[in-house]
This record gives C-alpha cells, structure tokens and sequence, in this order.
C-alpha cells in the first residue's frame, strides 16, 4: 500500500521567509486535503514534494523513494497539476497531452495515442480535441490540467489550487473526477477553500505559517468543536465591540449585515444561537490560535 | 492634463535605471571611437578631426538606429502601461482628455528616447578632454568643441529619427499591444533603411536615395560627399541641401501616422474577438479504455523526448509571426540586394555562385543572428512564459536531451531559412539565364560554414540564456558578445581565431580554385568551436533551472540529481575531444605555423626604420641580367626557385658591403661569391654582406638566391595567398631579397608614427626640375635595376600551364613535370610574374604579335571580346605612340583573391572577378573589359617603355598615361555621351578620394601615388585636354616624350620632362589649362541658373544665366575663390534624356556672372554648361537645365 511519509522538512527563501517549518506528515492511499490561507506554504509543500524545489533539510519517502535524492524515481511515480497550469499557444489539446505523455515515458505510439484519448475523453474534452488549448476557458484548461497529471499511472497525484475561478458545475465535475482517481493512489489537494476539502477528503491537514497546525480527519474536527460555535446576526457599527467581547472565528456578510461565529464553550446568550461546526470553522479556529 | 502624463511618462523613466544604462552604452561606444583608432563608426580617417562636426553628424545619425531598439522599449512602455498593469479599464473609464493623454505618452517617450543619444555628446566632450590628456590621441587630432553640430544634430537627426520611429512604434503599440510585434516594427523600420542604402550603390540614384533613407543618413553623406578634409572639420550640418528636404519629408510622414494613430486610438477597451459558433455535427464517440501501458515500465526513451520537445519547439517558432516576418523580410532584402548589387562601372557580373553565395551569406549571417539571439531567448523561457514549467518540469524527462532539442530545433529553422534564401538565389541565377548551377558549391558552404556557425553560436546563446536566467539580460548580453567581444581582442591586440567565438580562417570560394588554401584551417576551427559549442550546450544542463529553484546553488543541484552517468560520459568525451582540438588547432596556428600579429609587424616596422634608415641612401649594386629557375608544386602549394643575377656597381661610388632585407614569407638562401655574412638580424630579416675585394665603379658580380615556399598544416589565417592548388600567381618582387634598405616597409599612417615617435614621412621625393641623383632610380625599381635581360626555366605539374614573360623557346614534359623556358624579347623592367593554373588558351595572331588569353574553362564567354580589345589596343598604340616591342601580348586569370589587373612585360595577369564574369550583352554600356584590357596594354608602353623617376608625378607618366590611353581606345568605339557616362565613375573616384585624403592632396604633376590622383583625376584631366586641344596634338606630345625617353639608360624622365614636350602642342589662349590642371588643384563651380527660349522664325534664341566660379584648392583642402577667365562649352540637347546634343560650342567666361544668347536651328529640350563634364565639378545637377519658352 502507497504510503508517503514527510519528516522535518525546512525551507526558508533567500529573503528570509520560512515556507516550511518542521512539516511531518504521514498519508497513504485517498484524498489528503490540506488547507491553508494563501501564503501558508502549501504550495512549498507541494513543489518540494513534485521535485520543483530543494528542501534546506527533511526527508521525505514514496514507499521506498527517497524524494528528495531521486528526483527521477518521483516524477516517474507522479501525477502534478500545478496552481498555474498554463498552456503553450498554438498547440491543440491532443498535441499537448502527447507531449507530457512522451517525456512521462510512454513511448509506444499507439498506446500514447489511445491513452491520450481515453483521458480526454474521461475529462470531457475529446471533441475539443483538436482545437488550441489556449482558447479554452478556466474550466477547460482545468481538465485539460487534471488529464495531464493522470497521464502515466501516477502513485502520487498533486493537485494544488484546482479549483479557484471555475464555475459551480465546473468544480463538481472536477471533483468527481477526482472522487474516482483517489480510490487507488494517494492525492494531495492543496487548496484554501474548505468546501473542496469537506466535500472530498477524507484526511486532512491544516497549514498556517510554513506549519501543520492541525492534521486528522475532517469528521473528528468537527466533533472538536461540537456544541462550541455560535451565530449572530448584527450590526456593522458594533462588529469591533463583538471582537472585544467575544471570541470571533469569522464574520461574514449575509444579506447585507456581518454575520459572525463566535467559539464558546457554553451558551453566550446576547441572542447567540447555537450552529453545527463546519470545516471553515475549524480552519478559522486553528489558524487563530496559531496567530494567538 | 498632457503636463500630467508627459511629467509622469518623464519621471517615471528618470526614476529608473533603463535610461542611464541605454546613455552608457551609447556614449561607452562614442568614447571608445573618439580616444581609440581602432574603434570606428562610419570611417573617418586622416585629417579628420576626432570631434569633428560632420563626424558628431554621422555619430549621431548611425548611432540612432541603434538608438531604436531602446526607443522602441520607451514608446512601447508609454503605450502599454496601462494595460500590463490591467489598469486601463480603470483609467479609461475616467474623464480623461484623449489628447492629453494621448500626445502626454507620446511626447514623454520621444523626449526620452531622444535623450538617450545625448550620451553622444557627452561623450564627445570627456573623450576630446581625455584623448589628449592621456596621450591616446594626439592633441592636433582634437578641434574645438563643435556646439553648433551639437544642437544641429540633435534637431536633425536625433529627433526627427526618434519622433518618425516612435509614430510607428507607438502606432503599433497602441493597435497590437504586443512588445513582440513593436519590436518587429522596429525591425522594419531599420530593414527599409537598409533596402534604401541599395539604391545608392549607383550614383544616377542618389537625389532618389537621399530621400528615401529614413534616417537622413544617406542624405547628410550625399551632401558632404565631396567635402575635402578641411571642411569636415569646420562645416557643421545645417538645415539646407537634402538632408533638410529628407527630414521635412519623415517628419510629415510620421507626424501623418502620429495623427492616424491618434485617431483611430480609442480608449474603450480591445473587444474581444467573437468567434463563430459553427454546428457541426456530433462526430460518433466511441469509448476509450485506458491502455495498459505495457511501455511504461521501461527506461524513457531519449530519443522520443527528444522528438517531443524538437517537434513542440520548432511549431512555436516557425509559428510564430516574428519568424515568419524575418524570414519574409530576408528575403526581400535578399532579392533587393541581387537586382541592386555588384555592379561596377554601371555593368553587372554575371551571378556567378560565389556571389550568390556571399550575398546569401550577408542576409543570412545578420537574420540568422537576430533569429538565434531573439528565439534562443523564446524557447528557454516558453514553458516558464506559458506557466506550463511546472507540468514539464515533473515529468521524468531528461533536462539535457530537452536543451538539445530546443537547440536542434532552432538549428534546424536556422538552415531552413539559410536554405530558402540559396534557393532564392538560385532561382535568380536561373532567372537571368545563367544555367551554371553549382548546388554542390552552395551546399560545401552551407555544411562547413552556415550550419556550425548557427550550431555554434545557438548552443552559446542557450547557454547563456540558462546561466543568467534572466530573459532580458542574457538577450543584452548575447549582443554584447556578438559585438563586444571583438572590440575587445582589437584592443589587447588578440588576433588568434581560437578565442573570439566562431573565427575560422577566411575562406574565399574562387571558381579557380574552390574553397582555397584556407579550407582546411577552415574545418578544424569549425570542428573546435562546433565542440565548443555542443560543450556550452552540454553545461547548460547541469545549471539548467529545473523546477523553481532561484539560486544557482539549488539549480545545480536540482539538475545534477537528474543527470544520469552517460551524462557526465558525454561530458567527458566532448571535454576531452575539445581539449584534444585545441592542442592540435594550437600547434598548427601558433607552433607550426607562428605569425606575428599586426601589432607585432607594426613594432618590427618601427624598429626596422629605427635602425636601418640610416642605410637609404646607401650605393647598391643593379641588377642587369637574371635567370629564374622556378618549380611550382600546385597540390603540395609549394615552390622552389634559384635565382642567379647578374649585378653592376652603376654608381660613382665603391661598393664593399651588401644590403639586403628578406620577406619571411619564403625561407632564403644567398650564395655571394667572395664575401662573408658579418651581420645577422633574423628578427628584423636585414642582413650586411661584406665583400672580399670592393666592387669598383663599372664592375660587376655574379650572385645567386634560393628561395622556397612550403605550406605545412594549416595557419590562423593563410599567409600566402600566392601559391595555391590551381591559380598560383607571384611575382619576382615577392620572391627577391630586397636590396639594402626599403622605404615600403616603413609605417605610413602618420598618427601611428606620431606614436612611435618617428618623424613625418614623405610618400616620395619632391618633383624637381633640375634633376639630381633622384632620377638615376626609377619608381618601380628603386635603383636595383634598369632595363633587364630575363630568362625563365619554370615548371610545374603536368595538368597545369606555367606562364613568365616572354616568348616560350621550349616546352617538355618530363616525369609528370611540365616544362617551359621563356626569354623577353628586349631588355626589360624587372617586373616579372610567375603563373601556373589548368588554363584553356585562345589565341590569335595579328601583325606577328601572339594574342594570348589564357582562362578557366568555365569563364570562356568575355574571352573573345578581350582578344579583340587586345588588338584594338595594339591597332592604337602602334600607329599613334610607337612600335611594340614584344611578340606576344597575353591575358592570364587569376584566382579572386585580389581584384585588380597588372602588367609585366608582354603579360598581364587579370583577376577572375574582373572581366572575365561580367555581363556585356546589354547594348550601349559602358565596356569594362576593354578599359581594363586596353589600361594595362597601354602599360606595355607607359611603364614598361617609359618610366618615371623615383619622385612625385612619376605615376602620372604611367597610370594617368595607361588611362588616358585606354579612354582613347574605347572613343574609337563609342560616342561622346557614353564617354562621359564612364567618366562620371572616375571623376567620383576622384572626389571621393580627395575628400578621405589622409596626407595631402597633390596636383596632378605632383602626384605621389594616389589611386584616385593618378586613375581619376588623370583620366578627367587628360580626356579633357584631348577634347580642348585635340586628340592628336596630345598624342604627339605623348610620342614625342615616348621616343626621347624609350628604354633609355638613367636619368628618368619626370613630370616636367612631359610637361616640356606638351607646352609646345597647346595653343596660347589655352596655356593657362598647364597651371590649372596639372600644376595646381582647381576646382570649377558652374551653374546654369536660367535657360529660355524664343523662336525667331525658323529658329529659336536661347538666353542662359550663367554663374561660373573657379575654385583653387590647399592640398589641405582648403578652397578660394579665384577671378574665372576660362573657356567653358555651352552644349544644347536635343531630348530630355541628355541623350544627344544638337551642338556644343566653346565660350569664354571672364565674370562670374554672365548673359550668353545662342541662336539655335533646331528646338532644344535642354541646355547645359559643361555638357560633356570635363571640368572638375563638384556639383553636376546644377549644370544642365530644361529650356523654357517664353
């Protein structure tokens, strides 16, 4: 069974900031989300791991591949769908997928090309086929970007951002394709949308600051915090009196007025009521005792 | 609001460094060419002040074609800010004034544009203070501080250029919003300028060509064409002539596209293009599984990869619109250039493949550059450009095979394009029906030449581009290498080709003798830098940025994890390989084959002159009899020779020690009987030989010398270009010792000298009246003989011929050696060639001279026409100046490597690019080949019969003699307006010449070897002469002069002694022409201000407006104006062509400005002073006007 065991891994960039601080991690086969706001490190993370960056110190093992010496031996057991995927103008679809399929080592023609189909046409994409990749839209690109990091039967499958700027039914689509390539391999899904991990994952790990401040399965972080979280509807003018007083996860806006969680242990009153816990409370909830 | 964006365009660009660096390279150029000979833009040289005005005009005008590639960064910033920055559609939605934005932008960039060639002046101003201070000029070599050419320029030049460019810049800019196709504009704008330098290649298209050059470069050289010397250095440029017409036109055609782009621009954003939506039927899907992939388990195959990334990369190049545009545009520059080019006298060359080869080469070497510096670029950075980086990266590919590939696929465009443009060429041979297709000729070129040159320096590029790993730097830098790097080794005085990157030695493909002597040096440079190249390649890898690792410490070890064992292999192998090359490169150019570099021969100069100077005037014996014993070895390029000779002490004075100075081109060896070598400079090559009893006045010696030739291995650049495989070509001057000291190989450029503190040197000796030991030497001898007994023992291989002076009295073959002995028939100059290639021979007899022509098989076609201008010349000469006194006058071809023709007695060589390939099928044109031929026939007397002393105006006796001769030949042919349509090309050779004069200017009497004197002036003078005194009368003189000097003992004759038998043939109202024609330099100005016509019955009454000047020239070049008394020919055409005169009668002009009224027959369409251009005028148009009825 594939496992990927990350122990102590460091970076720090030449201008000081510290990306990974101490990251050990330890996943095996299913969705593994992590979450983090932007700057977390996630993507640090996932460069380390798809061999696009040296780590200052750390290990890191697929089953027996020593990551971060055998660049080579990762990347031919790799699936990597970058934040940015872009695509080179004047280059169609099939021409695209043909490529990474060639430097991913399959060399038979015929099985490059049956491949090549058989995944553009899983994404939804083969009647595109032949048409400029660079004209398709964000959702598009996106599976054209999924299928690349299919191509090759890839142990380990990263996906970093996927989803930012696709529509609703674009990201539930992407999802369920997702859904079915997790079943066999391991997939890291980095993202800052908590949704994308309550909805997929079954693992999970939460990055702030370059750390993992919270590693477990989503269902036990929400039990964590059951009974705990508090909702209110209230005014704009009294927000930073709520701060004061209460302990506030979030506030967001509904229907044009702040509506802020607050964690409490016991019942607040003040016109409180009580709410499930969902994932964004977590991650709220974590990444603030960490700033605390 | 305009202040606001112009402000804000000004200070942002202030604020940032790009500006101050693009000033630094601007002026670090400048600087350089002002304190340093050996940096030169647009070529200045002698009298020329370094800060002269019309050198700041050139400067300027050059350096702001340069000055576009950063205008183009300026205007298209100002264009596209808002949109890089996606801030446009906040701004435009703004109230914002259009025009203020608009012309704001614009302004800002142009001013700053602009402002980038003031590093010029400023550059100017520190170089002029500094040269001098640190004595790496001379302080005479620096005038004043030209402020006027300063602020003309900038007006004239540096904003006009910047504002039309910018109109087309910002144009673009606005319309296309892409950097890429700014720069592509840019590109046209200089590629229209280059397109426009062809048509100035004939001077019948100059007004023309002033006009269209977008620069006013052309222009502004057009009106200094003539300016002498001293006029360059104070006549700064003005708002007058064409270059003011030039500027007013660019500047209304930009300031009409400023305004198109002005209007059309439209601040609502670019709407996207809506594509339509076209319903195609729903293709049948069938269900794919996924493949078991059974060939994934394997290696990766190098090989597939490799044809991935070749395939990927050479679609996104030949894609792209910036290749399809070079490549269009090299094309066309290519085609311009074959319809324009290599003419000569008005006549075109046959296209012969080595001319289509070079002109390919010339459009190639600049694209094919652009192309590998511009793409090398694209495809390093394509996947990071496209965010794909990151996908490729994770992939298990190989780096180094991707870098091969990126480099293969550039390659390959490369030679495609280089292979398009031979077909071009091809085509065109095939076009103008010239059927000889040597596609093995261009393809030997192509595979040794092009092809590892874009390997070599695509290979480099990449790897530059992968080390910095910044785009645009590693972009400026690729540059700096292409053009700095040759600097540099100028400056440390490097000439080996195994530093400065691609250098090979020259080849020079002649279709004698194929690639040359050179061919071989050629390969094993090639091979080494092509090694080099792949090695650059191969290191590229190990630092390639795989992945997002910043600092080259993580990228080397991101890459080396990757890089399997036969990496480092291959790296070995091609290490070792490369180092082997060098060794081997290096002991065949700098062991075997040791030379010194031009600085090393100008230091020996110095010291040669230093020491032996002393010895100049040294008696030394004359040689009066010689005979060569000469073996040429063609395939082996060797050559034996012994020479035995004959000597006499001809002096008054006794003679006991022996001079002599070597070329090291040969190795000798001197046999002097009685006598002991007691001095030995084998650095300098002067050696002293005493002898055992002193050679008295009258008596004689008998010497002899061996010398020979062998090519080993191969050189840095091939020293002897004489002896070859097929086209050896020497003559005995190469092969002699030179006796005692010699005056050529002193150093000639006077600032040079300044330098080595040696004192002014004099190109030769005054012309004296009263003639004193001067005239015992004649020029071309030195006094090292007179006229010579020769006999020639010369043999050769057997495929080839061996030709040397004279009648040929035997002729054997034996072991594989062909033989020959040939005797001159009279006592000669010691001026003698020595010739062996596979010849066909024409021949003819007339009047039992041997007409000889002999030529490469395949350039038969002028052959008959030069036996017949042979013969016309001898048909001339013998019955107007005297009998010729050999019994066989021949043409012989020699290899390209030099252009000229010479004559030997009886024998004259001629270079295969001269005659024997131009076309002279066209009717009426001027033909070349009987002025060459019948020059250096008439040589066989002016020169080989009658020679001047070793003094100023000798080369008038000989050259302007040949010339004049050979003009008269063709006249017999031809009318006098086909006359003066050859003359045009020798009176431009003239004022050309004058105004780049780096001594003096001489009066034709006084000449002291000067090409454009001597050649030039000499047929313009003399022709006119013939046509104001008569053909005859100067003929006469010329026999008269002939019969008192003809193959007579010293003293030589000089100018003067022509002059004495010329003075009495000119009638006394024209002895003035003596003073202002041969005795001083004069110059004419002549207009025609007014011409018009009234018909009086049957005929018709023309009133001309005449404004006439006389001009006398300094031989600085300083001119004054002298009162005109002059007799001036009034000529009428009888068609607007100039084509035919209905008169020409001769006035005499006393006043500056005159009245004359002529009464005509027929209706004249044109008149003209001066019609047939026989006076020496600087400015023609102005002579001929239309006739206006009244």
């Amino acid at each position: 069974m594939a496992l990927l065991k990350i122990t102590e891994l460091n970076k720090t960039y030449p201008n000081g900031t510290r990306a990974l601080v101490d990251v050990t991690l330890e996943l095996s086969k299913g969705m593994f989300g992590l979450l983090g706001p932007n700057g977390a490190g996630k993507s640090s993370l996932m460069r380390t791991l798809a061999t696009l960056q040296e780590a200052d110190s750390g290990t890191a093992f697929l089953d027996d591949i020593d990551m971060l010496n055998d660049p080579q031996a990762v990347r031919k057991a790799l699936g990597y769908l970058p934040q940015e995927f872009g695509v080179y103008p004047r280059i169609t679809a099939t021409q695209l997928l043909d490529h990474v399929a060639t430097l991913k080592g399959i060399n038979n023609r015929r099985e490059r090309n049956e491949l090549v189909n058989y995944l553009l046409q899983k994404v939804n994409l083969y009647e595109q086929r032949n048409k400029s990749v660079k004209g398709f839209s964000g959702g598009m690109k996106q599976r054209v970007g999924i299928a690349q990091a299919l191509i090759g039967n890839p142990r380990l499958i990263i996906v970093d951002e996927p989803t930012a700027g696709l529509d609703p039914g674009e990201r539930n689509r992407f999802h369920n394709l997702l859904a079915e390539v997790g079943e066999e391999v391991i997939v890291i899904l980095s993202t800052h949308i908590v949704d994308d991990v309550r909805e997929l994952c079954t693992n999970m790990a939460i990055m702030n600051l370059g750390r993992i401040v919270y590693q477990g399965k989503p269902s036990d972080a929400l039990a964590s915090l059951d009974g705990k979280v508090w909702r209110k509807t209230i005014e704009r003018s009294d927000k930073s009196a709520y701060q004061a007083k209460y302990n506030v996860i979030s506030d967001k806006m509904v229907a044009g007025k702040p509506q802020i969680h607050i964690l409490s242990e016991s019942d607040p009153g003040d016109g409180f009521t009580s709410v499930a816990p969902n994932l964004e409370d977590v991650f709220f909830t974590t990444i603030h005792s960490e700033v605390a | 609001m305009f202040n606001i964006f112009f402000k804000k365009e000004m200070l942002t660009a202030l604020r940032r460094p790009m500006i101050y660096i693009f000033m630094f390279i601007v002026a670090l150029l400048v600087f350089g060419a002002v304190v340093s000979d050996n940096v030169v833009i647009g070529g200045v040289v002698g009298d020329v002040k370094k800060n002269a005005p019309t050198v700041v005009a050139i400067y300027v005008s050059i350096l702001s074609i340069f000055g576009l590639l950063f205008a183009t960064a300026f205007f298209n910033n100002a264009a596209l800010r808002d949109h890089r920055n996606n801030f446009h559609e906040i701004l435009f939605s703004t109230p914002l004034s259009k025009s203020g934005y608009f012309f704001g932008r614009f302004m800002g960039a142009w001013l700053l544009a602009a402002m980038v060639l003031l590093g010029i002046y400023l550059a100017f101003i520190i170089g002029a203070a500094l040269g001098p201070a640190f004595n790496w000029i001379g302080p005479e070599r620096v005038g004043p501080t030209p402020w006027l050419a300063f602020t003309n320029t900038f007006l004239l030049f540096a904003l006009p250029n910047m504002f039309f460019a910018g109109s087309i810049i910002f144009l673009l800019a606005t319309k296309f919003k892409s950097t890429v196709i700014s720069f592509v504009g840019t590109l046209l704008i200089i590629l229209g300028y280059i397109i426009s330098l062809n048509l100035t290649s004939d001077i019948d298209n100059q007004p023309l060509a002033a006009m269209v050059d977008i620069f006013g470069i052309q222009a502004y050289s057009i009106d200094i064409q003539y300016y002498t010397p001293a006029e360059r250095n104070t006549i700064a440029p003005s708002f007058s002539g064409y270059l003011l017409k030039n500027r007013l036109l660019w500047m209304g055609i930009g300031l009409i596209i400023l305004f198109i782009s002005y209007f059309t621009f439209s601040f609502s954003a670019k709407a996207s293009k809506r594509k339509k939506k076209v319903n195609k039927p729903k293709e049948e899907t069938t269900n794919f599984s996924a493949p078991l992939l059974s060939s994934l388990n394997g290696t990766i195959s190098s090989w597939d990869t490799f044809r991935s990334f070749f395939r990927m990369s050479f679609l996104s190049i030949s894609k792209s619109t910036t290749f399809i545009i070079l490549m269009f545009f090299s094309i066309l520059l290519l085609i311009s250039n074959l319809w324009g080019g290599f003419e000569y006298f008005g006549l075109k060359s046959y296209p012969v493949t080595y001319k289509m080869i070079d002109e390919v080469n010339d459009i190639s070497s600049l694209f094919v550059m652009i192309i590998l510096v511009f793409f090398s670029g694209e495809l390093i950075w394509r996947d990071r450009d496209n965010h794909i980086h990151e996908v490729v990266d994770s992939t298990p590919h190989q780096s180094i095979i991707a870098l091969i590939a990126k480099t293969s696929s550039l390659v390959l465009l490369a030679s495609l394009l280089h292979l398009l443009l031979i077909g071009i060429a091809v085509l065109y041979q095939a076009f103008n029906g010239y059927t000889t297709f040597e596609l093995g000729v261009y393809f030997t070129d192509f595979i040794t030449d092009g092809l590892p040159s874009y390997l070599i320096w695509g290979s480099f590029f990449v790897f530059l581009q992968v080390l910095i790993n910044q785009k645009y730097l590693a972009y400026f830098i690729s540059i700096l290498t292409l053009i700095i790097l040759d600097i540099i080794f100028l400056v440390f005085k490097i000439e080996t080709n195994m530093l400065s990157i691609g250098s090979t030695p020259s080849t020079t493909y002649s279709d004698m003798n194929g690639f040359g002597p050179g061919f071989t040096g050629h390969l094993w440079f090639t091979t080494y830098w092509a090694f080099f190249g792949i090695l650059t390649l191969l290191l590229a890898a190990l630092f390639w940025p795989r992945g997002m690792n910043k600092k080259i410490k993580d990228r080397f070890a991101i890459s080396r994890k990757a890089l399997g064992k036969s990496y480092y292999g291959t790296l070995g192998f091609f290490s070792l390989t490369w180092i082997a090359l060098a060794a081997f490169v290096y002991y065949n150019t700098q062991v075997l084959n040791a030379y010194d570099t031009s600085y090393e021969q100008e230091l020996q100069q110095v010291d040669y002159e230093k020491k032996y100077k002393q010895y100049e005037d040294s008696p030394t014996l004359s040689i009066t009899d010689a005979i060569y014993y000469i073996d040429i070895y063609p395939e082996e390029r060797a050559a034996d020779g012994k020479i035995d000779l004959w000597l006499t002490n001809k002096t008054t004075s006794i003679i006991d020690s022996l001079h002599f100075t070597i070329t090291e081109d040969y190795k000798h060896q001197l046999d002097i009987p009685n006598s002991n070598l007691v001095y030995e400079d084998k650095a300098l090559n002067y050696y002293i030989y005493k002898t055992q009893v002193p050679i008295l006045p009258g008596d004689s010696l008998q010497m002899s010398c061996t010398v020979s030739y062998k090519a080993k291995g191969f050189e840095n650049e091939v020293s002897n270009m004489s002896i070859v495989n097929n086209g050896t070509f020497f003559n005995n001057f190469e092969i002699l010792p030179t006796f005692g000291y010699s005056s050529s190989f002193e150093l000639g450029d006077k600032n040079k000298r300044r330098k080595y503190d040696l004192p002014e040197r004099k190109r030769m000796p005054d012309l004296q009246k009263e003639c004193s030991q001067l005239c015992m030497n004649n020029y071309l001898s030195s006094g090292t003989s007179d006229w010579v007994n020769v006999e020639t023992y010369i043999s050769t291989s057997e495929d080839q011929i061996a030709i040397a002076p004279g009648s040929l009295l035997d002729e054997s073959v034996e072991n594989g050696r062909r033989q020959y002995r040939y005797k001159v028939d009279h006592p000669s100059q010691n001026f003698y060639s020595f010739i062996s290639a596979d010849y066909e021979v024409a021949r003819r007899q007339w009047n039992g001279i041997d007409l000889e022509v002999y030529y490469h098989a395949e350039h038969e076609v002028n052959v008959e026409g030069m036996l017949n201008a042979i013969q016309r010349s001898l048909e001339y000469f013998t019955t107007h100046f005297g009998p010729y006194y050999h019994k066989q006058a021949r043409i012989i071809e020699f290899p390209r490597y030099s252009s000229f023709a010479q004559a030997f007695p009886g024998t004259m060589p001629y270079s295969e690019s001269l005659g024997f390939i131009v076309d002279l099928e066209g009717e009426g044109k001027n033909n070349v080949v009987d002025a060459v031929i019948a020059h250096e026939m008439a040589h066989q007397y002016w020169a080989h019969q009658v020679i001047g002393a070793e003094m100023k105006g000798s080369t008038m006796l000989s050259e302007s003699f040949a010339e004049y001769s050979s003009l008269m030949v063709m006249k017999q042919e031809t009318d006098e307006i086909q006359m003066k349509d050859f003359l045009k090309y020798d009176l431009q050779r003239y004022l050309r010449g004058r105004s780049r004069e780096t001594e003096q200017e001489q009066a034709l009497m006084h000449v002291e070897n000067q090409g454009h004197i001597h050649y030039g002036k000499g047929s313009v003078i003399l022709y006119a002469l013939q046509d104001y005194i008569g053909e005859d009368k100067v003929n006469q003189a010329l026999r008269n002069f002939l019969e008192e000097y003809r193959y007579q003992p010293p003293p030589y004759p000089t100018a003067h002694d022509f002059m004495r038998h010329l003075q009495p043939q000119i009638p006394d109202s024209l002895q003035y022409l003596i003073t202002d024609w041969f005795e001083e330099i004069t110059l004419y100005d002549l207009r025609l201000e007014e011409a018009t016509m009234t018909e009086q019955g049957s005929q018709y009454e023309v009133k001309l407006e005449i404004i006439a000047k006389k001009l006398k020239s300094t031989p600085e070049g300083a001119s004054t104006e002298v009162p005109i008394k002059d007799w001036v020919d009034i000529g009428f055409y009888r068609d607007a062509d100039e084509k035919e005169l209905i008169t020409r009668q001769r006035v005499y002009l006393n006043k500056e400005q005159i009245e004359l009224s002529f009464l005509l027959d027929e209706r004249p369409q044109k008149a003209a002073i001066d019609p047939l251009r026989l006076l020496i005028d600087r400015v023609y148009d102005d002579n001929v006007k239309p006739v206006k009825q009244e």
